[in-house]
């Protein structure tokens, strides 16, 4: 069990698809039994991903659960699975997500239910598959595979706009994916292989790509990944994708699929060509900035709650990137630890934008005002939903955009980077003036609109579906150290192999040595650690 | 001169070589007959006999491949036998007996004569196979020859219809016109051949070893640029494609299916054959000598039509409405991005990267019949007899009402897209791999590129079946047995190629046992 955990994790909804199928050809069978099927499966599925966290602890550097088998052997692609620190909380998150996702569809769909089940636990397999795979082949395939069951949800079961959002969608993706697939098999010429671990063993151990061909490879990758995250100006997608989308959708869209971006740039882009990382972070760190700015702008302006939070995605994700491309632990723990904020608060966001639209048909701000007094339960939720997105200490959203600040702030991947970094607080404010101004008009104020006065509050499911995430933002708001002690040596692995800025900026980094730099991270690190903790 | 009137004095017959083509003419010849005595209420006798023939020629290339312990050339080096002839003479069977399970009962609704369709589909098959076992241009043209005059018969073969006798006429018309052209081509290299010893000379091995010293080059160039043409109107490469999708709309639907993935394929096997054992790579001062210069004539000529080849066909595909047009111009595309792996073979200096190259053409070919032929089995269900409804408006909102055509015809679509875990995937994969081992990294760029582009009109059929919803009334169509097979077996191919090609593709490379090195 232990050794094929990952190849279990990955097969198990796909079984509970086909379970699902077969249930659907029973002569008794009932239209309203295949989410209890699927929502069986997702939670089994969480369970045995539960288990990864034993393998796991504090310091684990290297993969572990690893799976290796050969599976074409004439162009030597493996099946090689495995998990580190860094794609851990990931397959968790996912994992935990798609319960949550088949519950919140409990009543929202009622139309071919049977497919729509079966396209999210395909989903769920594909997506765990990216996070775990070890082979470029078998990561590009779960990478594209996972586009195919989203493109059919929003097709099928999205809004008004579906299908020009889901043409887009897929379209978008593929062209950076396709791209990627090229510096994929360029990558396998080069070093004779797809798999990720022997590759970064050859680089690590001096095999040098040459400027311009890891110029190209970087660039491939980073396009493929910056329109999945999606980097500005690569965002035009989501609004329109993540607003047509069903709210379980919408929920696995921004809780997990947008991760892969982010998740391929740290561990493809960082972790194979650390020299142009180094090269590149000042344009990325520019267009990170510029999404958190105008992503905040824009949602200010929306009238629609849903693309609001879609918006806020846009702003959310450049904070990812901000972190990333910092280069410092805190900057870069902080934004693996903003992937799972991210994953989790703006899930909720878009849970509770589902509740109400399956009450009112009807997502505009000003169809509401004073939801308070009709729907308390849903009312206190959301608040603090939206305070964790907005990232208030005590909250989850604080904690990884306080890291990604501090990272940014003592950074040397660009010159000024106190300057970046005042910017990106800026997108904090911001990020309050949308959120708290559409919970003024949502929620608080008086009964605008008698349609509104006599709205059913939460029932138990949605309370009860809602729990589990307003704990983890409790929980990740206060005790971070569980999910960042075990990122932190794969983080750490990955940071370690990016060059050091060569002398010559006008901050004062510039002057001091890398060693002292680093002493004065870990030291901080501890630190902010052990307030946090307390 | 003796050596040629000892060849001719003692000729070097050996039939075991041609026993697949052997079995399958006879078998067309059986068919005839057979047909001749059955009642008109059995016609699935023929259709049987055919798919054993099939069988039993399969069974004779397993055994050329595994256990052949003789000679590699027969006919005084006509007939040749290597891992490019064996692999695509596998991709032709898969083809003809998947198309006879798609036209089982198409023949029967349409009241056509089914022993004659049979016979017909057979001969071509044999003239497919002759193709790909060809060691001498006149073969290749022989090949051809009984290929195109079948598939003529066959594009009209529904007599009245003024569609299906529009096609046969086009394609007639423009099928000799580029049979000429090969024609006249092979006349001009024979003439540029001749050495003052000896007369020009047609066998491609042969031809390849008096480039050094031909005589008359410019003529060489020229025979080369007209069989360039010649086999460019065969495989349906921009810009000698226009033909295409007249005939690919007019013909009847499992024909179309059939010329889509069989004639492209062995158009394909001779395209190969010819320009990359006739006019091969050559190692020292590829611009001074005459076959240098020959081979990055052709080679930069074919980079050229593939990115014309795959771009046409892609963006006037999306205008098309038609779901026959859609797939021709598809069709199009993808000889394009076979043309990839073509060229690939054809810049590699080193034998194993090229036998790699030619698998890699083989197994996109095998993957494109699988995935094609499976989409058109479920095009011809729903667009009934006469082919009426091939319209994209016919597909409108049938993806739950008809759930399983819509799930085939979609996972073909992707797999023509080229989404993994598909056939179309691997098969991309791998003519890319060839084409970046060569260091053709734009050509591959514009391919991929292509690709993206041409999800645009694959998608929107899924779109029109599964995303509207439909207006007027739809009459769920039985899928009929044969058919029903038929999607098994292409979807099961689709996954299995698309998950497991490992096998497939290490048969593609592998050379017959008793192998004499490829020249």
């Amino acid at each position: 069990m232990q050794q094929h955990l990952l190849t279990a994790i990955i097969l198990l909804p796909v079984v509970g698809a086909l379970a699902t199928f077969a249930y659907s050809f029973l002569p008794s069978r009932r239209e309203s039994n295949y989410k209890w099927i699927a929502l069986g499966f997702s939670v089994v599925d969480f369970a045995l991903s539960l288990l990864l966290i034993r393998g796991i602890g504090a310091g684990t550097k290297d993969f572990r659960f690893v799976e290796d088998v050969l599976w074409i052997g004439s162009i030597g692609a493996h099946y090689h699975l495995g998990v580190d620190g860094i794609s851990l909380w990931l397959v968790l998150l996912t994992t935990f997500l798609m319960p949550i996702a088949i519950l919140s569809s409990w009543t929202a769909i009622q139309k071919r239910q049977l497919s729509y089940y079966l396209f999210l636990l395909l989903l769920s397999s594909a997506m765990v598959g990216v996070f775990v795979s070890l082979d470029l082949l078998l990561f590009y395939l779960f990478f594209e595979a996972s586009l195919v069951p989203m493109f059919f949800l929003i097709g099928i079961w999205g809004g008004e706009r579906r299908i020009y959002a889901a043409v887009k969608f897929f379209i978008y993706t593929s062209v950076g994916s396709l791209l990627m697939l090229v510096a994929i098999i360029s990558l396998y010429y080069i070093f004779g292989t797809f798999d990720y671990t022997i590759i970064l063993a050859a680089l690590t151990s001096g095999k040098v790509l040459g400027n311009d061909r890891e110029f190209w490879l970087f660039l491939a990758f980073a396009l493929a990944f910056c329109i999945k995250v999606p980097l500005f100006p690569f965002h035009t997608w989501l609004p329109d994708a993540h607003t047509e989308a069903p709210t379980a959708g919408s929920v696995i869209l921004a809780g997990v699929l947008l991760k892969m971006g982010t998740y391929g740039l740290l561990r493809f882009n960082l972790g194979l060509f650390p020299d142009m990382s180094r090269k590149f972070a000042s344009i990325m760190i520019t267009l990170a900035i510029i999404g958190i700015i105008y992503g905040a702008l824009v949602a200010m302006v929306q009238p629609d709650v849903k693309r609001l939070v879609a918006y806020s995605s846009v702003s959310h994700m450049g904070f990812v990137v901000l972190g990333l491309f910092s280069f410092t632990e805190f900057g870069m723990q902080g934004a693996l630890y903003q992937m799972l904020n991210h994953g989790v608060s703006t899930g909720a966001l878009f849970l509770f934008v589902g509740f109400i639209y399956e009450r009112r048909h009807t997502r505009q701000i000003s169809d509401f005002g004073g939801l308070a007094t009709p729907m308390p339960w849903f009312s206190t939720l959301f608040v603090i939903a939206s305070l964790s997105s907005i990232g208030l200490p005590l909250l989850n959203g604080f904690v990884g955009e306080f890291l990604i600040m501090l990272g940014s702030w003592t950074s040397n991947a660009v010159e000024h980077a106190w300057i970046v970094t005042m910017l990106a607080g800026t997108g904090v404010i911001w990020a309050a003036v949308y959120m708290l101004w559409m919970l003024q008009r949502v929620v608080f104020g008086k009964v605008t609109n008698p349609e509104n006065a006599r709205l059913q509050d939460l029932n138990a499911r949605e309370i009860g579906l809602l729990i589990p995430l307003l704990v983890l933002m409790l929980f990740m708001g206060v005790y971070p150290s569980v999910f960042l002690d075990r990122s932190q040596a794969s983080v750490e692995a990955v940071r370690s192999r990016i060059p050091a800025r060569e002398a010559g900026g006008s901050f004062e980094t510039a002057t001091r040595s890398r060693q002292e730099l680093d002493q004065k991270d870990t030291k901080s690190a501890q630190r902010v650690e052990a307030k946090l903790s307390k | 001169m003796n050596f040629l009137a000892f060849q001719y004095a003692t000729p070097d017959v050996n039939l075991w070589l041609i026993l697949p083509e052997l079995i399958i003419c006879v078998v067309g010849v059986v068919v005839m007959l057979v047909d001749a005595f059955v009642k008109p209420t059995q016609r699935w006798v023929t259709g049987g006999i055919s798919l054993m023939g099939l069988a039993a020629a399969a069974v004779g290339s397993v055994w050329l491949w595994l256990s052949w312990r003789g000679s590699t050339e027969a006919f005084n080096g006509m007939i040749v036998l290597d891992e490019l002839r064996l692999g695509f003479t596998f991709v032709f069977l898969v083809v003809s007996a998947l198309t006879i399970l798609i036209s089982m009962v198409w023949v029967e609704n349409e009241r056509l004569p089914a022993g004659e369709f049979h016979s017909l589909l057979m001969f071509a098959t044999s003239g497919m196979m002759f193709m790909a076992s060809a060691g001498d241009l006149v073969i290749v043209f022989l090949g051809l020859e009984i290929l195109s005059i079948a598939t003529y018969v066959m594009c009209g073969f529904r007599r009245t219809d003024i569609r299906s006798n529009e096609s046969s006429m086009k394609y007639f018309i423009l099928g000799s016109f580029s049979s000429a052209f090969l024609l006249y081509g092979i006349a001009l290299t024979y003439g540029a051949t001749a050495t003052a010893v000896a007369p020009g000379t047609t066998n491609i091995a042969e031809i390849a070893r008096r480039l050094p010293d031909a005589q008359y080059p410019l003529l060489l160039f020229a025979g080369a640029a007209m069989m360039l043409v010649g086999f460019g109107f065969k495989i349906a490469t921009a810009p000698f494609h226009v033909w295409t999708p007249d005939v690919y709309e007019g013909a009847p639907t499992p024909v179309t299916a059939f010329m889509a993935a069989g004639p492209k394929a062995a158009g394909f096997a001779s395209f190969m054959r010819v320009f990359l054992f006739a006019f091969p790579f050559v190692v020292v001062a590829a611009n001074k000598t005459v076959a240098g210069q020959i081979h990055a004539a052709w080679l930069s000529t074919l980079v050229v039509i593939a990115i014309l080849t795959m771009t046409v066909g892609n963006v006037v595909a999306i205008a098309q409405n038609n779901v026959k047009r859609m797939l021709a111009y598809s069709s199009i595309a993808h000889a394009g991005y076979a043309l990839v792996g073509f060229i690939a073979a054809g810049a590699a200096a080193d034998m194993e990267q090229r036998n790699a190259a030619i698998a890699a053409v083989i197994f996109y070919l095998l993957t494109y019949a699988v995935m094609n032929l499976g989409a058109f089995a479920v095009v011809q269900i729903i667009a009934r007899a006469g082919d009426r409804r091939t319209e994209v408006e016919d597909y409108n909102g049938i993806g739950f009402q008809s759930p399983w055509l819509a799930f085939c015809l979609s996972l073909f679509l992707l797999s023509l897209l080229g989404m993994p875990p598909t056939a179309g995937f691997m098969g991309k994969v791998m003519v890319f791999r060839a084409a970046l081992d060569q260091h053709y990294y734009l050509l591959v760029v514009i391919g991929v590129l292509n690709s993206a582009i041409s999800a645009y009109y694959y998608l929107r059929l899924i779109i029109v079946m599964f995303f509207r919803e439909r207006t007027t009334a739809w009459n769920a169509p039985q899928i009929p047995a044969s058919i029903g097979l038929a999607l098994v077996i292409t979807i099961l191919g689709v996954f299995y190629l698309g998950l497991f090609p490992g096998r497939v593709i290490n048969a593609l490379q592998t050379k017959p046992v008793v192998s004499v090195s490829m020249r």
